[in-house]
């Protein structure tokens, strides 16, 4: 059960790693945001970088479960 | 009270069979030249009475299952009570239905492209999500006011508390960087964990408070422009703070998921109910020598 458990962590917090660096390469090069200003911009820089390195500290995690028997 | 809450049970779900079956009626008669994206908008906000009101019901139903619970298991500590687990769960599909869907919105106009599905699809799907989380939400507050279980907050008073011995559960770096920040007291030995840990009361559980919050009263904003007047600039502010809420509860699920990987036996509790006694004793000595005599929450 938990290596099923741990899989799915992995492959949830993979999606949002990716996401995240969509959100952060988009910051400063995609129009929408550019329209929005330099705040709108620095937030999706911020809430990006967070959700990659929570996504990491999740990939990290779940890796660890997935290793794990017994506690 | 055990009749009321069934009779509220059972009216709650005639009122929402009947508002299902009007809805339904309203969408397929064809009478609105309405867009797809607009009839789901529609229909979700005139549902929005109606879901709520059945998490009220069910919720009453759950506090009072909750309160009959008395079953006790040989080594093991009930840490959860049955109406909590299948309120987490059912939360838990409207996150993993809201949340992308929500996310893909967002992101389709950030990188200005369209997925091979229609978005509203994607729409329909997130409204689903947004009606079982508010179904969630209303379930919640109405099992912990009935049953007035607070265990997942500080009592009153505590605070600091609280946030001291959460910073003391930190790794040292960032929990002194916490404790300065925060202008805490960090001398002398943390205290003892009772049945949730410092870091699920004085942080975890307020910020998801706070995240649910907030993306719940953006979203019935939202959800109601077209059936309520509802000025620009709020409409305007309200979209931006849904998009911040939802960037909050990405990141609260990622961390949610990371704590609670690292701590098994609690996803088992999460779904049987139980710890065992020696897990208890070991991660939870305040609670399992019954210095906090609190029951599942």
């Amino acid at each position: 059960m938990r290596q099923v458990v741990a899989v799915l962590g992995l492959a949830w917090a993979a999606l949002n790693v990716v996401v995240a660096s969509f959100f952060v390469s988009g910051s400063f090069t995609a129009t929408t945001p550019a329209k929005e200003g330099i705040l709108a911009q620095l937030a999706l820089l911020t809430g990006g970088g967070l959700i990659e390195v929570f996504g990491v500290l999740l990939v990290w995690q779940s890796w660890k479960l997935f290793g794990r028997h017994r506690e | 009270m055990r009749v009321l809450a069934a009779l509220l049970v059972v009216l709650g779900a005639v009122a929402g069979v009947g508002a299902a079956i009007v809805l339904s009626a309203q969408t397929v008669s064809g009478v609105q030249p309405w867009s797809n994206e607009l009839l789901d908008n529609v229909v979700f906000a005139k549902a929005i009475p109606f879901v709520a009101g059945l998490g009220v019901a069910f919720g009453l139903l759950g506090a009072h299952l909750a309160n009959r619970a008395r079953r006790t298991k040989h080594e093991h500590l009930r840490r959860f009570s049955r109406a909590t687990v299948i309120g987490h769960w059912t939360i838990a599909v409207g996150f993993l239905l809201a949340l992308p869907t929500g996310v893909w919105q967002y992101l389709g106009g950030i990188i200005d492209v369209a997925a091979p599905i229609p978005l509203y699809l994607f729409y329909r799907v997130h409204y689903i999500g947004a009606a079982i989380i508010l179904f969630s939400l209303a379930y919640f507050l109405t099992y912990w006011w009935v049953t007035g279980h607070r265990q997942l907050l500080p009592p009153r008073g505590q605070w600091r508390h609280h946030l001291r011995n959460f910073a003391h559960e930190l790794p040292p770096p960032i929990g002194h960087r916490v404790g300065r920040l925060l202008r805490l007291h960090m001398g002398g030995r943390p205290s003892e964990v009772g049945q949730f840990t410092y870091y699920e009361t004085a942080f975890s559980f307020p910020t998801w408070a706070v995240g649910l919050g907030l993306i719940t009263v953006t979203g019935l904003v939202k959800a109601m422009r077209y059936t309520v007047p509802i000025p620009g600039p709020v409409l305007y502010g309200a979209s931006t703070l849904h998009v911040a809420a939802m960037v909050l509860l990405v990141l609260k699920v990622l961390d949610h998921l990371r704590y609670v990987f690292a701590r098994w036996p609690l996803m088992v509790a999460m779904t049987t109910t139980w710890v065992t006694d020696h897990y208890a004793r070991v991660h939870h000595p305040g609670w399992h020598r019954g210095r906090d005599e609190s029951e599942a929450a």
